[in-house]
């Protein structure tokens, strides 16, 4: 009787050992991705219920507002513990949150589990690779975002707007295909007095989704250098022949935007465009559906879409270069949950995965899904994203990126607003932008 | 039970016993992030990267006190604080001056004055924003439209958009200025104007010699009030203006924020941080000072 007792106590031991190992092995986790509170981030989360299914893992979002995200994420980085264990910080991010140790190195699990030929060069080195050409990653290709150009069809297209600029200068009226081109255009639809704009560029002194954006597109495609490259000299690089030429059409591009365009970033620009009271935008490519959607636009049936377009230097060599937006996803350094996230990332590197997302109407840099095209009849942009993709070019990615893409917009804001030269402008940058490198000891 | 407590417990002893929790809370919220911010401010430090700071005595006062930039935005601070409490006064003072009477409909008319204090400053930066756009606010909208003036880009002109963050300001805060004037004059005892009545005497002569000085302290202190708090004002900036166009709204608590969360320059901005500390002291000690000679007399 004892015996049998002894048992029954031994098994009931048992039994409650394994059911917590059990409960253990079974515990729930939950992976928290940070990401800005917008439509591409509500797709992945909706998307990751197919890895929920697959893994058990649970997903859940922490969006925040555009403007907001960068305090936000850095804030929480500087105390050394996260809320989040899978990030997307916007590309110019990386190196200062590798600087600060806030982002997993992800390199040898990249080379055994990632074929990097399934994404052009800039797209790994934007969005995983510090410092540039070091091989080290820390994060994978996210969201494919670069600045492209909305238009008004039905302007670009009557036949009497034709005529009158055929007449005035000198050759077809037609979707551009340089800065030129652009800045006629913009020339020819400004009439005030009809309150019709030729163009909103985004002109905000901010350090992302600000001037810098929108003015680098056509710095490289003049012929432009931020720095001298290893060495990172500026003065004599960014100012340079080259430099004044993109800083004056910028500036002389201000005059054909609508009255107090200076503080235009994404929303100004969408919305003068969804209100027709412009002819041309330029914007990231991720915020389209904006543009396109009847509740929130007047002209939604009639916008069209065309790559950044072309440049020459002033010895007459061309360029064509499309700035670089978009985000990683990068694993937080401070998650407990490291191999879980990296399960994570592995499925949305699938190509079944891109397909969806790429279904859904956004974009991917994936080439087996861009390359297929299949992809162009998936959204009115991606004739525009597969001409884009070669061309892609992004700018300092070092911490101290901050202070010197504010420096250059406000001091290109003040050029517009006609307050300084656009060449005193690209002398003032030049100099303040080696003053900052100099204080942080590049040189 | 409390008796009981009571019985055993001094009144001393009660007394360090509330007393100690809250000192302890003040001290860790308060007390320890002054203290650390100040040792902060002499160190280079950049609170995204961590680790250690690197003492470097006054270099990061020295750097902020010779450079063009940060003085710039001293005076854009200066000229705003002035425009807005200075605008807030004189609306502030001569509303209390209209509503210092009985009429009916006073209690209703005073709550309604007093509403836009009660708003979220970034709440109230948004519509301004959407108000004073020169598309489609409808601030330029009605001036075109009504007035025949040309359209003004409020908030992204050079000329204008101080005046925009100005005029914001003044909105909310005049109620304020209104509130603490009213509260001035309604301790003016009635009967001195009576005999001032009496004896013929005028408007102006009753404001100055009678008015005047009764409600001379409480203005002071609402303009000290005021000014402290506009000294400090980042909100509507973020909001309305961005800083823009160009610096020409950068206030020197906007540049704080700047230095601190987007260039990561930690130990300067604890440094740019208290150098406003100081200035707001040093403004208060003016107006603590002309307090104090007001109440001597």
């Amino acid at each position: 009787m004892k015996a049998k007792g002894f048992k029954l106590v031994s098994a009931g031991l048992l039994m409650l050992v394994a059911l917590t190992l059990f409960g253990y092995a079974k515990e729930d986790v939950t992976l928290t991705i940070m990401w800005a509170d917008w439509e591409p981030a509500h797709l992945l989360l909706k998307l990751a219920k197919d890895f929920t299914k697959e893994t058990e893992i649970k997903m859940r979002g922490n969006f925040v507002p555009w403007p907001q995200y960068h305090d936000k994420m850095f804030t929480e980085f500087a105390s050394h513990r996260t809320s989040f264990d899978l990030c997307l910080p916007d590309s110019q991010w990386i190196g200062e949150a590798v600087e600060g140790g806030h982002l997993l190195d992800l390199t040898d699990w990249i080379k055994e589990r990632v074929d990097l030929n399934n994404y052009p060069d800039m797209v790994m080195r934007s969005y995983g690779e510090y410092p540039d050409g070091s091989g080290r990653y820390y994060g994978v290709p996210g969201l494919l975002d670069f600045v492209l150009f909305a238009y008004r069809k039905d302007l670009f297209d009557d036949p009497k707007e034709k005529a009158a600029f055929k007449e005035k200068y000198g050759y077809e009226l037609g979707v551009p295909e340089t800065w030129e081109q652009i800045r006629d255009i913009a020339e020819f639809f400004t009439r005030p007095d009809k309150n019709l704009y030729g163009i909103a560029l985004w002109q905000a002194p901010l350090a992302t989704a600000g001037l810098v954006d929108e003015f680098l597109g056509l710095f490289w495609s003049k012929g432009g250098r931020l720095w001298s490259g290893r060495e990172k000299k500026v003065v004599g690089y960014l100012n340079d022949e080259a430099g004044y030429e993109a800083a004056k059409l910028w500036a002389e591009l201000y005059k054909y935007h609508p009255k107090g365009a200076a503080n235009y970033s994404v929303s100004e620009a969408l919305t003068a465009m969804q209100q027709g009271l412009v002819a041309m935008i330029a914007t990231y490519a991720a915020f389209y559906p904006a543009l396109l959607d009847p509740e929130k636009s007047l002209y939604h049936d009639k916008i069209g879409f065309f790559t950044s377009p072309a440049g020459t230097d002033p010895s007459g060599k061309k360029h064509h270069y499309v700035q670089l937006g978009g985000q990683g996803m990068s694993i937080s350094a401070y998650t407990p949950y490291k191999e879980e996230c990296k399960k994570f990332l592995e499925w949305w590197l699938r190509e079944e995965t891109q397909w969806k997302f790429a279904e859904a109407g956004q974009i991917t840099p994936d080439k087996r899904v861009v390359e297929n095209d299949r992809f162009l009849k998936l959204a009115p942009i991606n004739k525009v994203v597969r001409e884009s993709l070669p061309l892609l070019r992004d700018f300092w990615e070092i911490p101290e990126y901050n202070e010197m893409a504010e420096y250059m917009s406000r001091k290109l804001n003040q050029a517009c607003l006609g307050q300084i030269t656009p060449k005193e402008a690209m002398d003032d940058i030049a100099k303040k932008h080696e003053e900052i490198l100099r204080a942080r000891g590049y040189y | 039970m409390l008796d009981k407590i009571g019985g055993r417990v001094s009144d001393r002893a009660l007394k360090w016993i509330f007393l100690i929790p809250t000192f302890l809370f003040l001290l860790f919220i308060v007390i320890f992030p002054l203290i650390w911010s100040l040792g902060l401010s002499f160190c280079d430090y950049n609170a995204a990267r961590g680790g250690s700071p690197r003492f470097v005595g006054f270099n990061n006062y020295r750097h902020i006190l010779s450079s063009r930039e940060v003085w710039e935005r001293f005076a854009i601070t200066g000229r705003y604080v002035a425009l807005a409490v200075l605008g807030e006064f004189v609306i502030g003072f001569t509303l209390a001056l209209l509503l210092n009477r009985e009429f009916y409909g006073k209690g209703l008319i005073t709550t309604l004055f007093l509403l836009p204090m009660m708003f979220s400053p970034v709440v109230i930066g948004t519509f301004f924003r959407l108000m004073l756009d020169a598309n489609w606010g409808i601030v330029d909208y009605l001036l075109n439209r009504l007035l025949g003036l040309p359209k003004i880009a409020w908030t992204s002109s050079p000329k204008f958009a101080l005046y925009s963050l100005v005029i914001c300001d003044v909105w909310i805060w005049t109620p304020f200025m209104l509130l603490m004037s009213l509260a001035g004059l309604s301790t003016v005892p009635r009967y001195l104007y009576e005999a001032a009545e009496i004896d013929r005497a005028s408007w102006w002569f009753k404001f100055r010699y009678i008015t005047l000085p009764y409600i001379a302290p409480l203005l002071i202190l609402a303009l000290l009030f005021r000014s402290m708090d506009a000294l400090r004002f980042f909100d509507k900036v973020y909001v309305l203006t961005g800083g823009g166009p160009g610096e020409m709204t950068q206030t020197v608590p906007y540049y704080i924020y700047k230095v601190a969360f987007s260039y990561w320059r930690t130990g300067e901005s604890c440094a740019l941080a208290y150098i406003l500390v100081i200035m707001i002291i040093g403004l208060s000690s003016i107006y603590i000072h002309y307090l104090n000679r007001l109440s001597a007399r």
